[in-house]
């Protein structure tokens, strides 16, 4: 364990190691706080998205409209008829991929990409969509529309 | 600058007496023999805690409890907070760690027999803690709402109930109800940031306390020994450990970076149990032995009795500085080392076995 | 030995009709006398031919004079059969294979039993019998053979038969308001219906394509008008090589239509809603589309192109120049997946039939210019998904540029369609966001790939220092015990407290 060394030499590391020490205790502090501090800079999107559940306000859908909400990486549209019920379907158009959308002209829920039509009930009644589109479930709670999977 | 510093200590010495606590420090010193190795996994358990207890606080500052937003803002804080992912990554990690760094001081203590008298309420405190620490990693487990963490809690409380008598209450008490659910995460997550962490402290401070004043214990039979080398606890001891420390936290940054803790998929009330649930590692040897036990022996349940033969010898390990009377008169007790050989082989197959399955 | 058997079989046939088959007919004889029609009918009947008597559905004693003997119930008489009573009276033979064989007969003995499963086979409007006995169809005393151009059956003569009823609105309404009444009228426009009034007994009549006895409603899965079996139904005659040589039409129709994209969906993906044969042709005015038509026909299912081709330069060129829209670039039968290939001026685009650098050059051009936006929205797709494929199986969370990668799909989709317009600036207007979000996606997956790296960087840097800080703090300890060690060398033994 223990070296002959001679003092002189031994001070001289000691120099060495000083400043070894100093510099990495300086430059440690930077690494734990640089990542913190980046932790507790505000993200640019400030909250967690929680469109997956939550579609929104009830006071804010309009009647006879529709929206596209995310539901964790498939689109679901919320449909709000005309006469005020809400309703949920997969917004995934069942002939190809596209994403459908509501059209209050023709009071319908239609596919842009090859002008599939599905009407207020989920179900293909024209154009190329061989399958209804899937049913989700719409739950209000006060003001608030909740959309979940079907089960 | 030295001088700054120096009337700052004259300052502080003259209200608080520092230079008392000084000598005292200076005054500790460790025993320095081919064990000393293990004295290190105390201070390591303590630093993993330490980390644990400022990556909690951070990850607070996101994480939103309850079953429609816990599983969402964990993914917002690995995907949006910068750094976040780093900070949730370290948390697992270390929880792991903190809870395997414990497991070898407490073996290590009881090989060394350290839990002798004067020091039985040290271990006892260290026991409690240890399960404290048990409390925060399935507690903890639950938080990120996701499918792995909600079975795996189901199953966990289940067994919890399966207890006669008191088994039932504990496990509505813990689920928040009948089922696992979002009433179940709250409660989780109040016992994991303000229940286990208040209790924690004020053991670990005593803990501590009394390590202080009782100093290291020596192992059996280095009394007999004329020369004892020894090291002064400060600063010697103390920045061994602290380049230690710096070493674990090193290995915490390349597990986070390389193996990030995965978040999996959001659990679901409803769906149906995927294959391969399986508890915390730490849990595995229990959960095991549980699959192994027949339904029926005699007239007993068999998970009865396999929980009942846990907690006894839970609670026997625990009490052990009180029925070694052996070491406490400082003999050899080979039963003791024999008992511990058993508990680490045995702990060590089932949570093989539990592993392959 | 044959001849015994024979015998033996005649034998017992004799006792068992106790006189229905005999010699004399004086059932025959009487009734012939008095003039009545069913007797005159029956005269040639294919039956009576058969030696089986009058008795042999109405029962009685055919060989007594005496008409009280013969027609006395105790001798088996039992008058007009009623109802389902016909039909278990020819059942009682013609479902009978050994009886069948006794005559000589190599009918089928199965077609009760298929009458019983099909639609006629329900209950009629009074509730106590049958929709259709057999001789609602057969006749009942001039019954001839299915060849003879005198029965009511034969190929020439069905559409009548099976009209007399289906024609009758009144009457279907009262079974299936839905079902339409005027499949005559238009199989008269079809070729089959003017083959058939022209005198071909070799076309498709109704029983070629719905059955005779075991008729099913086209709904019924098992039915041959379902849509999953009219491609082998009309095959049945016009994959036929030999049967259709006089026409001078080619046989490859179902072969090619196997392949084909409505084929495969129909036939092997079970997908009701694609096209059979009668989707475009007709069912019985089956005829080909005019030219002028074919986009019509398409557009019952692909409204949106076929919208688009209307309104675009092609249509009024294409009707011009007799092309058959559609089926000019896609063909007919065989209608494969539409490949991006097919846009532009390359040797597999159609494009390039028409307009070449030197004739029709404004849309050869046009083509090349669309379909390089084309390749380059199909490339951009690709790249972003293996970016956004590589950032996550680097571990990164890439949900939100996964969730917009549909946008690109979608407009490559969308600019599929829009193709159709045949106008540059229109599919550039589906094009054009496509491209757009696919190099939001690119840019943010390369971002999470770079902050992959960042993160890697970063570990190396920060183990770096905490490695260093880490030997130097140790280095550090073992120069204090060095010292420590100088001085206690001088002085005395530390003992521990």
């Amino acid at each position: 364990m223990m070296t002959d060394d001679q003092h002189p030499a031994d001070e001289q590391k000691r120099d060495f190691l000083r400043i070894a020490l100093v510099g990495s205790a300086v430059a440690f502090v930077g690494a734990i706080l640089y990542p913190i501090l980046a932790y507790l800079k505000p993200p640019r999107q400030g909250e967690v998205e929680v469109t997956t559940v939550k579609a929104g306000k009830l006071s804010e859908i309009e009647k006879d409209s529709g929206r596209i909400i995310r539901f964790g990486n498939r689109p679901v549209i919320l449909v709000r008829t005309a006469s005020g019920d809400l309703r949920a379907f997969s917004a995934t158009c069942t002939h190809l991929d596209c994403t459908v959308q509501y059209r209050k002209d023709m009071g319908l829920i239609w596919c842009a990409c090859h002008n599939g039509k599905y009407d207020l009930n989920g179900r293909n009644v024209s154009g190329p969509p061989p399958r209804p589109l899937e049913e989700y479930r719409v739950v209000l709670q006060g003001d608030e529309i909740f959309i979940s999977r079907r089960t | 600058m030295m001088r700054i510093l120096r009337s700052i200590y004259a300052w502080m010495d003259e209200r608080l007496q520092l230079k008392g606590l000084m000598e005292y420090m200076g005054k500790k010193y460790v025993p320095v023999h081919r064990h000393s190795i293990w004295y290190y996994f105390g201070g390591v358990s303590l630093f993993l805690f330490i980390i644990q207890v400022t990556t909690g606080i951070l990850l607070l500052l996101y994480y939103k409890s309850g079953e429609a937003l816990a599983f969402e803002s964990i993914r917002f804080i690995m995907a949006k907070v910068e750094f976040g992912w780093l900070i949730r990554s370290i948390h697992s990690w270390a929880a792991n760690l903190f809870i395997l760094a414990a497991m070898i001081h407490m073996f290590s203590v009881f090989f060394e027999k350290a839990y002798r008298k004067p020091r039985e309420m040290t271990w006892l405190t260290g026991m409690l803690m240890f399960f404290l620490a048990l409390g925060f990693g399935f507690s903890g487990y639950l938080l990120p709402w996701n499918e792995l963490a909600f079975f795996a809690t189901k199953v966990g409380t289940d067994i919890a109930g399966i207890v006669p008598v008191v088994g039932k209450p504990i496990m509505t008490f813990l689920r928040g109800g009948d089922e696992v659910t979002g009433a179940t995460l709250s409660r989780f997550f109040g016992f994991h940031v303000a229940v286990l962490p208040g209790i924690f402290t004020v053991l670990l401070g005593m803990h501590l306390l009394m390590v202080q004043r009782q100093g290291m214990s020596e192992p059996l039979g280095h009394r007999a020994e004329e020369e004892q080398k020894t090291m002064p606890f400060f600063p010697n001891f103390m920045l061994r450990d602290l380049a230690l420390w710096l070493l674990v936290l090193n290995l915490l940054a390349i597990l986070a970076v390389f193996f990030p803790w995965e978040l999996g998929k959001k659990a679901d009330v409803l769906s149906s149990a995927p294959a391969g649930i399986h508890p915390e590692w730490y849990f595995l040897f229990m959960f095991q032995t549980l699959k192994y036990i027949p339904g029926k022996i005699w007239f007993l349940d068999g998970e009865v009795l396999g929980i009942g033969l846990f907690g006894l010898a839970g609670v026997l390990w625990t009490l052990i500085p009180f029925w070694d009377r052996k070491s406490a008169r400082g003999e050899q007790n080979r039963f003791v080392n024999y008992l511990g050989l058993f508990a680490v082989l045995y702990i060590l197959l089932f949570t093989i076995l539990g592993w392959l399955a | 030995m044959k001849t015994v058997q024979r015998l033996a079989v005649t034998v017992a046939v004799l006792m068992l009709w106790a006189g229905g088959v005999a010699a004399a007919d004086k059932c025959l004889e009487c009734h012939t006398a008095t003039g009545d029609k069913p007797s005159a009918l029956f005269m040639h009947d294919v039956h009576r031919t058969k030696g089986i008597t009058c008795a042999g559905c109405h029962g009685g004693n055919a060989s007594a004079e005496d008409m009280e003997q013969a027609m006395d119930p105790k001798a088996g008489f039992r008058g007009v059969p009623k109802g389902d009573e016909i039909s278990q009276r020819c059942a009682a033979c013609h479902a009978d294979a050994s009886r069948m064989k006794s005559f000589g007969s190599s009918l089928l003995t199965t077609q009760f039993d298929q009458l019983k499963a099909s639609v006629h086979g329900g209950s009629a409007l009074d509730g106590k019998e049958r929709i259709v006995q057999c001789i609602t169809c057969h006749g009942a005393h001039g019954i001839v053979r299915v060849t003879n151009p005198a029965s009511p059956v034969y190929p020439l003569n069905i559409v009548r038969t099976c009209t007399r009823c289906h024609a009758d609105a009144a009457l279907m309404r009262s079974y299936d308001p839905k079902l339409p009444v005027d499949q005559l009228e238009k199989y008269r426009t079809s070729v089959h219906g003017k083959r058939n009034a022209a005198g071909d007994p070799k076309v498709a009549e109704c029983a070629s394509c719905h059955g005779s006895h075991d008729i099913r409603s086209a709904k019924d899965a098992t039915s041959r008008v379902n849509a999953a079996h009219v491609p082998a139904t009309c095959g049945r005659c016009h994959s036929d090589a030999a049967y259709m040589k006089p026409y001078g039409i080619p046989t490859d129709q179902q072969e090619k239509f196997s392949r084909s994209v409505h084929g495969v969906a129909l036939l092997q993906k079970h997908d009701h809603g694609a096209p059979a044969c009668n989707s475009c042709h007709g069912n019985h005015g089956a005829a080909p589309p005019g030219i002028e038509s074919i986009s019509k026909v398409c557009g019952t299912c692909h409204a949106l192109n076929a919208d688009l081709f209307s309104s675009s330069p092609h249509k009024g060129i294409f009707d011009q120049q007799h092309l058959p829209e559609c089926e000019t670039c896609h063909g007919s039968h065989e209608i494969l997946p539409a490949t991006d290939a097919m846009l532009g001026v390359g040797p597999e685009a159609v494009c390039s039939r028409c307009h070449t650098a030197q004739k029709n050059p404004r849309g050869f051009a046009a083509a090349r210019s669309m379909s390089t936006v084309m390749d380059s929205l199909r490339m951009m797709e690709r790249r972003a998904q293996d970016l956004v494929n590589d950032a996550e199986q680097k571990g990164m969370e890439v949900s939100e540029p996964k969730f917009r990668l549909r946008d690109v799909h979608q407009a490559w989709l969308q600019s599929r369609t829009m193709v159709h317009a045949f106008n540059e600036a229109k599919f550039r207007t589906a094009a054009d966001p496509g491209l757009v979000a696919a190099q939001a996606v690119i840019t943010e997956a390369e971002a999470a790939i770079h902050e992959y790296t960042f993160r890697r960087v970063g570990l190396g840097i920060s183990t770096i220092i905490i490695t260093i800080l880490a030997g130097s703090v140790y280095l550090f300890v073992r120069r204090l015990e060095r010292r420590h060690q100088r001085s206690t060398v001088s002085h005395s033994h530390h003992t521990p407290s």
